[in-house]
C-alpha cells in the first residue's frame, strides 16, 4: 500500500506544492532583501537584478562601524530592539520552563485536590487568543500594576530614572516577560506533563531508597530524563516570544520595543520601505534557527531507553 | 545488624484491604523470601518495608525502633527493583555511586567502592557505559551493584530475576546465594517462583490473600505444610490432590476414594482417626510415587498413564486417578508405555491429608 503510493505521480506533487507553499516566501523574501524598493515593485518580479546590501545597511544603521553614503537619517534602532527581543525572549522562556516543569511534575506526581481540574483548565487558557487579552491587559498593565508616584519605591524609580511619574508595568521588558510567560505556560506544562509521565516511577522510587530528597529527585532524576521534552518547549516558547507581535506592540514603548514591531514601523503613510522590511525579516529569523539547532541537539529519542525493562 | 519485626501490618487502598495483619520477625542476617502467587501481598509488604508505601495501621521496627514515618533514606536500606530502576542518564559507575555522592563522601573513597563492587560483579569493563548500553544480565548486575556499594544494613529484593530468561535467572540466582553468603546482612526477597523461594532462602514466608500462610525454613515447609495452599504451591510438579474419605477397617485406618484405597500408618493413622469430618483430601508429591508393580494395593496407587513429558533425567507422567489427573515423576528409564495401567508406590511419608473444607492439614 505504501509501496504503490509513492510510486504515485500526484503524491510528489502535492509534496512540491507543499515545500514550495513553506519554502517560497522564504526564498521571495531573500531574494527581494537584495533588491532596490524600484525592483521590487516594479511590476517585473524578474529573478534578474542587481544584488544590493543597500537594504541591510539600512537596517543595521544604528550597529554598522561607518555610515553609509544612501542613509540620510538612521531613524531604525535595529541593534536596541534586537537586544530587547533577546533579553524578552531568553527570559520569558526561562521562566515558562522553570515554573512549567516544575507544575507538570506536581499535576503528575503528586495527589491533590481538583488536580484534575487544573490540568485541563491550564490548557483551556492557552484557546484563548492573544487578541482578546490584549485590551484588559493593556488596561491593567498601563493603570493597575503601577508602583506608586508617592511611594517609596516608585519614587526611587522616578527619582533615579525620571519619568512621568507612577512606574507601570506597560513598556517595561518585566511586562511582556510576564504575559508571555502566562500566555506559553500551559502549553509547556501539558508537553511536559507527557513527558514525566514516562518517566518510570521506580527510578524515582530507588532515588529515594538511594537517599535523594524530594529535590534531589527532581533534579537529578527526572529533569536529566526530560530533556528532550525541555527542549522542545524552549524552541516553542522561544520562537512565540520571539516572533509575538500584537502584545508587543501594545505594550512595549519607544526603549522595549521588539524587532517585530520595529519591522511595521517601516512603514508610513508616505512609503513602504519594501526592501528594509525583508532585509529586517531575514535578519529576525536568525537567531530561532540557532537556538532551535542548538536546543534539538537535546532531543534524542530514547533518553530513557535502558532505564527498566521494557 | 538491625533486628526487623513487622507488627500486624495492615494495608488499604481506599476501602479495599490487601494486608490483613502481617506478623512477622527476621533474625539476624537471615535470607527471608517472601513467596506467593500475583496479588498476595508480598510486594506490597516489601515496599512497606521500604518506605515506599505507607502503612495503613500497624507498625514496623527496626532494631525496636517505630520506623513507620521516616523517609526510605533514612531506614538504611538497599533495593533492588524488579524493573532495575537504572538512571538512564548516569554510567555503571555513576549509578552505582549515586547513594554515595549523595551523601557527599570523598571522592577516593566512593572510587574504591565502586571499584570493589564492580570487580566482584563482574562490571569492572562496563563502568563507563550507559544501562542502554547493557545486556538483561549485565543491567540486573548494576541494580545489584548499586545496592551493594551502598554498604546499606537490609537488602531488599523485589522479583530482581523475574525480566531475565531462564539461564540467566539460574546463574543470577547462584550469583545472588553467594552474595549473600558473602556480604552477611539482612536480606528480604520477594519472589512468585518457588524454586528461587526454596533454593535461596534461610527462612520462606507463603503469603496468600494478604495472610501469612506459613513460614520456616525450606524444608519444613515442603515437608509439613500446614494447609493445601502452602503444599500445592511449593515443590514442581505440583503435589496431586485427591479427594476421599477416612474409613476404619479391622482396626486399621484407611483414605478411600475413586481409585484408591490406600492404608495409613503411624502418626498420620492416629490424626485421622482424631479428626471429625470425614472427608478429607489426599495429597501425594509427585516425587513421592515410586514405579513398583509388586506394592501390595493398600500402599500404592494404580494410575492409567495419559502423558509422558520427558524432561532429560527425569519424566513426568500425568496419569488418570478416577476423575481426577495424577503427575508421577520418574526416571527416564522407566519402561512406560502410553495407554497403560501403572501400579505406584506411596513413599513412607508421602501422603498428606488436608481437612477438605478447611483445606487445614491434618
Amino acid at each position: 500500500m505504501a509501496y504503490t503510493e509513492r510510486q504515485n505521480p500526484a503524491f510528489y506533487a502535492v509534496i512540491a506544492l507543499l515545500v514550495f507553499m513553506s519554502v517560497g516566501p522564504v526564498i521571495l523574501m531573500f531574494a527581494n532583501s537584495f533588491k532596490l524598493d524600484v525592483d521590487i515593485i516594479s511590476g517585473t518580479g524578474g529573478l534578474l537584478f542587481l544584488p544590493t546590501i543597500q537594504n541591510y545597511e539600512k537596517a543595521l544603521c544604528d550597529v554598522l562601524w561607518y555610515e553609509p553614503n544612501h542613509v540620510d537619517f538612521c531613524s531604525l534602532k535595529f541593534g536596541g530592539a534586537f537586544i530587547n527581543s533577546l533579553i524578552i525572549a531568553l527570559i520569558s522562556t526561562v521562566l515558562t520552563l522553570v515554573i512549567g516543569c516544575m507544575a507538570a511534575y506536581a499535576l503528575v506526581r503528586f495527589r491533590f485536590m481538583g488536580r484534575d481540574t487544573v490540568s485541563l483548565s491550564t490548557l483551556m487558557v492557552r484557546m484563548v487568543p492573544p487578541a482578546v487579552l490584549l485590551v484588559p491587559v493593556f488596561g491593567l498593565w498601563n493603570n493597575e500594576f503601577c508602583l506608586d508616584r508617592d511611594g517609596l519605591i516608585g519614587g526611587a524609580i522616578r527619582d533615579v530614572f525620571g519619568g512621568r511619574g507612577d512606574v507601570c508595568l506597560a513598556g517595561t521588558h518585566s511586562g511582556i516577560i510576564l504575559i508571555y510567560v502566562a500566555m506559553n505556560l500551559p502549553f509547556v506544562i501539558w508537553i511536559l506533563q507527557s513527558f514525566i509521565v514516562q518517566v518510570p516511577r521506580s527510578l524515582e522510587e530507588a532515588a529515594r531508597v538511594d537517599g535523594a530528597g524530594p529535590f534531589q529527585v527532581f533534579f537529578k532524576v527526572v529533569l536529566p530524563l526530560i530533556k528532550p521534552g525541555l527542549a522542545a518547549a524552549a524552541i516553542f516558547t522561544f520562537r512565540i516570544a520571539w516572533n509575538e507581535y500584537l502584545l508587543a506592540s501594545a505594550l512595549s514603548d519607544r526603549n522595549t520595543k521588539t524587532v517585530p514591531i520595529l519591522i511595521v514601523n517601516n512603514m508610513s503613510e508616505f512609503n513602504v520601505e519594501w526592501g528594509v522590511i525583508m532585509a529586517t525579516g531575514m535578519l529576525l529569523a536568525i537567531p530561532p534557527i540557532i537556538f532551535t539547532l542548538l536546543a534539538s541537539r537535546q532531543i534524542i529519542t530514547g533518553m530513557t531507553a535502558g532505564a527498566v525493562k521494557g | 545488624m538491625p533486628h526487623i519485626r513487622l507488627d500486624k501490618l495492615i494495608k488499604r487502598y481506599g476501602n479495599v484491604e490487601v494486608l490483613h495483619g502481617i506478623e512477622l520477625e527476621m533474625a539476624d542476617n537471615e535470607f527471608t523470601v517472601l513467596v506467593g502467587p500475583s496479588g498476595c501481598g508480598k510486594s506490597t509488604t516489601l515496599r512497606m518495608i521500604a518506605g515506599l508505601e505507607d502503612v495503613s495501621e500497624g507498625e514496623i521496627y527496626i532494631d525496636d525502633k517505630p520506623v513507620k514515618h521516616l523517609e526510605p533514606k533514612d531506614r538504611d536500606i538497599a533495593m533492588v527493583f524488579q524493573d532495575y530502576a537504572l538512571y538512564p542518564h548516569m554510567n555503571v559507575a555513576r549509578n552505582m555511586s549515586f547513594a554515595l555522592r549523595l551523601q557527599k563522601r570523598p571522592k577516593a573513597e566512593i572510587d574504591k567502592k565502586v571499584r570493589d563492587v564492580a570487580a566482584t560483579l563482574g562490571l569492572s569493563d562496563y563502568l563507563d557505559r550507559k544501562p542502554g548500553e547493557l545486556s538483561g544480565g549485565q543491567r540486573q548486575r548494576v541494580a545489584m551493584g548499586r545496592a551493594l556499594t551502598r554498604d546499606a544494613a537490609t537488602f531488599l529484593f523485589d522479583e530482581p530475576l523475574s525480566n531475565l530468561d531462564a539461564k540467566l535467572r539460574g546463574q543470577m540466582r547462584a550469583e545472588l546465594a553467594l552474595m549473600s553468603q558473602r556480604v552477611q546482612k539482612n536480606m528480604i526477597y520477594v519472589t512468585h517462583d518457588q524454586i528461587e523461594a526454596m533454593t535461596l532462602a534461610d527462612r520462606i514466608v507463603v503469603m496468600h490473600g494478604g495472610v501469612i500462610q506459613q513460614q520456616g525454613a525450606p524444608k519444613e515447609l515442603f515437608e509439613r505444610p500446614i494447609n493445601k495452599f502452602v503444599a500445592g504451591f511449593l515443590g514442581m510438579p505440583p503435589m496431586n490432590f485427591l479427594d476421599g474419605q477416612i474409613v476404619e477397617r479391622d482396626g486399621d485406618v484407611f483414605v478411600v476414594g475413586d481409585g484408591f484405597d490406600l492404608r495409613l500408618d503411624g502418626p498420620k493413622a492416629a490424626a485421622a482417626r482424631a479428626h471429625s469430618s470425614k472427608d478429607v483430601t489426599l495429597g501425594v508429591r509427585p516425587s513421592d510415587l515410586r514405579y513398583d508393580a509388586d506394592a501390595p494395593a493398600d500402599g500404592s496407587l494404580s494410575l492409567d498413564v495419559l502423558v509422558s513429558e520427558y524432561v532429560g533425567a527425569q519424566s513426568v507422567l500425568l496419569c488418570q486417578c478416577g476423575p481426577a489427573k495424577v503427575m508421577v515423576e520418574l526416571g527416564s528409564d522407566t519402561p512406560v508405555a502410553l495407554g497403560q495401567t501403572l501400579t505406584f508406590a506411596v513413599n513412607a511419608g508421602g501422603i498428606h491429608l488436608f481437612d477438605h473444607k478447611t483445606e487445614v492439614a491434618l
